[in-house]
């Protein structure tokens, strides 16, 4: 599956990344979301009652508690990663309101139109994460 | 005279320490065994809550995987309302079983059961929060409809 990413997420992700209690939110990235099948990806809670573009939270386990919001597009084979934050930590916060969560949804779609997205690689050791914007193509 | 008193300080020192020394020869076996009554209700004590904690997580993991039927009728959605009510009751509960843990929390006893005991009561509130929010709340934001129904179209 082809992953993308959301200025919001990179924007969190660097800052996240750089503090020291959370130094395992790229490992934890790219052990869950690199290398997954559609099936595979389709766990934690789905917020929008949808088969064919699930709307998820992930929540996953270790150090930061992080919780991820994605969008999965069966169609394209594509995931959308929209946010992330911590639980727990320095930066840890409660969950984001249902408003948040409606906010970010509809900025993924706008963004999806508009090819305004990150792709999100692995580099050549596989171990680091590598944003590269979408060039958008002209109509 | 001053020897007499001298020697008699000694003997009664010497007397106490050989007492003293007698009975907690003798006692040494009873404190063993209270220490190891005391290391096994340490130990039921943590099982217990380990136990709890997996339980947690269960339920837990069933109510996240209900965010992932589709189409749920009145019915349904009312049993669902149910669960979320029941689900926060039973935070309630451990909420207060957790406060009454305080002594033992400062004490530093079973520290990891306990704080994997709370993460997971976290958790559960989260889950029923979420629950609450998919079936109820989400659904009545316009945008998000829209935005649902835009995404079918793609």
């Amino acid at each position: 599956m082809e992953i993308f990413c959301l200025e919001d997420f990179k924007v969190e992700f660097e800052k996240l990344f750089s503090k020291k209690p959370y130094s395992t939110l790229e490992s934890d990235i790219i052990d869950y979301f690199f290398n997954k099948s559609f099936p595979q990806l389709c766990s934690g809670t789905r917020l929008n009652n949808s088969e064919k573009t699930p709307y998820i939270k992930k929540r996953l386990k270790g150090r930061g508690g992080f919780r991820f919001y994605f969008l999965l597009i069966l169609k394209d084979e594509s995931i959308y990663l929209m946010f992330v934050h911590p639980k727990t930590g320095p930066m840890g916060s409660d969950n984001i309101t249902d408003e948040s969560k409606a906010y970010l949804y509809k900025k993924v779609l706008a963004c999806i139109k508009s090819d305004d997205l990150y792709k999100v690689e692995l580099d050549e050791t596989d171990s680091k994460l590598i944003f590269k914007k979408v060039v958008p193509i002209d109509p | 005279m001053a020897c007499l008193s001298h020697k008699s300080e000694i003997e009664n020192t010497f007397s106490d320490v050989r007492m003293f020394s007698f009975l907690e020869k003798k006692s040494s076996m009873l404190d063993e065994e209270k220490i190891n009554a005391l290391l096994d209700t340490i130990l039921d004590f943590k099982d217990s809550l380990i136990k709890k904690t997996e339980r947690i997580h269960h339920i837990n993991e069933c109510i996240e995987k209900l965010t992932w039927l589709n189409d749920l009728d009145e019915e349904c959605l009312m049993l669902t309302n149910d669960l979320i009510s029941a689900a926060k009751d039973l935070h309630s509960s451990l909420i207060r079983q957790y406060a009454s843990m305080s002594y033992i929390r400062k004490k530093g006893i079973a520290k990891d059961e306990i704080k994997n005991f709370k993460d997971s009561m976290g958790e559960l509130k989260e889950g029923y929060e979420d629950l609450e929010s998919v079936f109820f709340f989400l659904p009545k934001i316009p945008d998000f409809v829209e935005t649902t129904r835009q995404l079918s179209l793609v």
